[in-house]
């Protein structure tokens, strides 16, 4: 079984190597110390596990997850996070809890080994679990967006306007376009709705780039945005908008 | 007055007062009315007693009733007027009617010539001491009322001080405590030397956190072994992602503040800003006494990617609560982000044992 480990404390990825190294058929294929690293380490060498932590500097365990397909099963590991718990439990995902004896540490392997979900059903129940974990406090204050092996960051306030694609959504961002796996829903629920409006079915708008809004035909209206980029804004939208904008 | 003992030496002195009003009385009583002395005393004794007695009670309860803070001082005017008139008349109807049956006993050590200008006399007085009983109630109830608010502000004071220290001890990152004995159950195997090490430095910082009391100031030396603690407690986490500078004046090491006042900050520190950087960072904590000033200033670098410092807020504003408790606006607490490090700066009265004032 070929296994990663992702954790920023070197003395705590030291536990799992030396736990791992009990068994004779796990080769640990990577060691990161920071979710970039683990998002590239895991698209190159596609470890069946992955021990991922949760808290960590500027990719958190629950981004890197998003981030990565579904074929990895995971086993996060927290310190302490009431609300990840609770995630985790409701959605029957798996977690060690530091410091955790290395009978757990068995205990979660074995679990894991005997891992029989499908495959996209674990990674709606990880999506899920992230997603209730990350809006507990706020909402969504970066959008990250994976490219192969790389990572885009995208902070939400220099998003322009979002708009669905079939599977995928487009985020528009300071001139530039990004593709997401992702529903226009989804996304619109974890942004702060007092900046982000979903003036049409395809179109969710940041508010502050609005220039000027026009009558379209006798029924819809369009936004025109700073660069002259037209957005259609549906007669539902428009209300939400002079709720909003005024 | 409270308790058996109280009652009892007030009840004492209750009616001693009332033994030597009757004898001014009757001696008033004796010289107006060219009465034996005899029949003045045994006239005016009771009738005092009585009258006292009512008085006290009414008086008591109306005052009770009519607190001077919470009713109107027409209203409060108006009932008191009502009740002194009506004391007054009892009075004199009371001296009349005894002193009627006295006559009609037809004993000569017994009854006295009472002309209506004397029962006028009486009711004037009778009047007036139910206006000096109120007052001296008045000012009974305040006496009582202005201690018992102290006692109940020293005390709300108190609580709430032990509230502060208690979310305080709890806002301790409890990240901070299980990731340490992660870090130690990673080193029993690799450095068990180091691992007995660090256990000793958490059982020392949680004993120092522990042991300290809110309403008493430490010495800012007692609070850097505090913080130190703390970071070589972090140092083992994060390695060479961690690095501290300390740079504290001689002159600071004697003043005093309130307990766990710096080392949120040292927490802060690490957790927003160290904890969030994939290459870690250096830690600053100056500490300097200027003349009359205590300066403590914490600098840490962080994410630039990072939105603003959410994080920081709580515990910053609970410092900010407990200057103003302890030093009210002699005191103040300033932070900012200026690039990719995150300041904070404390200005509070320089204090040592020989000038604390509490």
């Amino acid at each position: 079984m070929r296994v990663a480990i992702v954790d920023d404390e070197a003395l705590a990825r030291g536990v799992l190597r030396e736990y791992l190294a009990r068994h004779d058929d796990i080769e640990i294929v990577a060691e990161c110390a920071n979710g970039f690293d683990a998002v590239k380490a895991i698209a190159e060498l596609a470890p069946e596990l992955v021990f991922l932590d949760i808290q960590m500097p500027r990719l958190d365990g629950f981004e890197v997850a998003e981030l990565i397909g579904a074929k990895t099963r995971l086993i996060f590991v927290t310190a302490y996070d009431q609300y990840a718990l609770k995630a985790f439990e409701c959605h029957a995902l798996d977690y060690l809890l530091k410091p955790y004896s290395e009978q757990r540490f068995e205990q979660a392997l074995a679990h894991a080994r005997a891992q029989r979900r499908a495959p996209a059903q674990l990674q709606a129940a990880v999506h899920a679990a992230a997603r209730e974990a990350a809006t507990r406090a706020a909402p969504l204050a970066r959008v990250l967006i994976r490219d192969g092996a790389k990572v885009h960051v995208i902070a939400s306030a220099r998003i322009d306007y979002i708009e669905a694609q079939d599977d995928y959504i487009r985020i528009r961002a300071e001139g530039k376009s990004y593709l997401k796996s992702q529903t226009l829903a989804e996304l619109e629920a974890q942004l702060d709705p007092a900046k982000f409006v979903r003036v049409h079915r395809s179109y969710l708008l940041n508010i502050d780039g609005i220039c000027r809004i026009e009558a379209a035909t006798k029924d819809s209206h369009v936004a025109i945005l700073r660069d002259d980029t037209r957005i259609p804004v549906s007669k539902a939208g428009y209300q939400k908008l002079k709720v909003l904008v005024g | 007055m409270s308790g058996p003992l109280s009652k009892r030496r007030g009840a004492v002195v209750v009616f001693l007062v009332c033994i030597a009003l009757g004898l001014a009385l009757a001696s008033i009583l004796a010289r107006v009315a060219h009465a034996p002395w005899l029949n003045a005393v045994l006239l005016v004794a009771p009738a005092t007693l009585v009258y006292a007695i009512g008085t006290g009670f009414s008086a008591f309860y109306l005052c009770r009733a009519y607190p001077l803070n919470k009713r109107q001082p027409a209203a409060i005017a108006g009932v008191l007027a009502v009740a002194a008139l009506f004391a007054g008349l009892l009075w004199a109807t009371l001296l009349q009617f005894l002193n009627s049956v006295s006559l009609l006993l037809e004993v000569s050590w017994l009854g006295v010539h009472l002309a209506q200008s004397l029962l006028a006399l009486f009711f004037g007085l009778g009047v007036l001491l139910y206006c000096l009983a109120a007052a001296v109630h008045y000012l009974l109830l305040e006496f009582v009322r202005a201690k018992t608010a102290e006692q109940r502000g020293l005390e709300a004071q108190l609580v709430a001080q032990e509230a502060q220290l208690r979310m305080l001890r709890t806002q301790i990152d409890p990240h901070f405590l299980f990731n340490s004995l992660n870090s130690i159950s990673a080193l029993t195997s690799i450095d068990a030397a180091g691992a007995r090490q660090m256990t000793l430095q958490l059982a020392s910082f949680f004993r120092q956190s522990l042991s300290m009391e809110a309403h008493k100031k430490i010495t800012v030396e007692q609070e850097l072994v505090l913080i130190r603690h703390f970071l070589d407690i972090e140092q083992v986490r994060f390695g060479e992602r961690l690095q501290v500078a300390l740079a504290v004046d001689d002159a600071a090491l004697a003043c005093l503040l309130p307990p766990m006042l710096i080392q949120p900050l040292v927490e802060n520190a690490v957790k927003h800003g160290i904890c969030g950087l994939t290459d870690g960072g250096r830690i600053t904590l100056a500490v300097r006494r200027a003349g009359s000033l205590l300066q403590i200033e914490v600098r840490n670098p962080v994410d630039v990617d990072q939105g603003p410092a959410g994080g920081n807020g709580v515990g910053l504003e609970n410092v900010r609560q407990r200057l103003a408790g302890a030093y009210g606006h002699e005191a103040g607490v300033h932070w900012a982000r200026r690039g990719d490090a995150f300041e904070v700066t404390i200005s509070m009265p320089a204090q040592t044992g020989d000038t604390e004032e509490q």
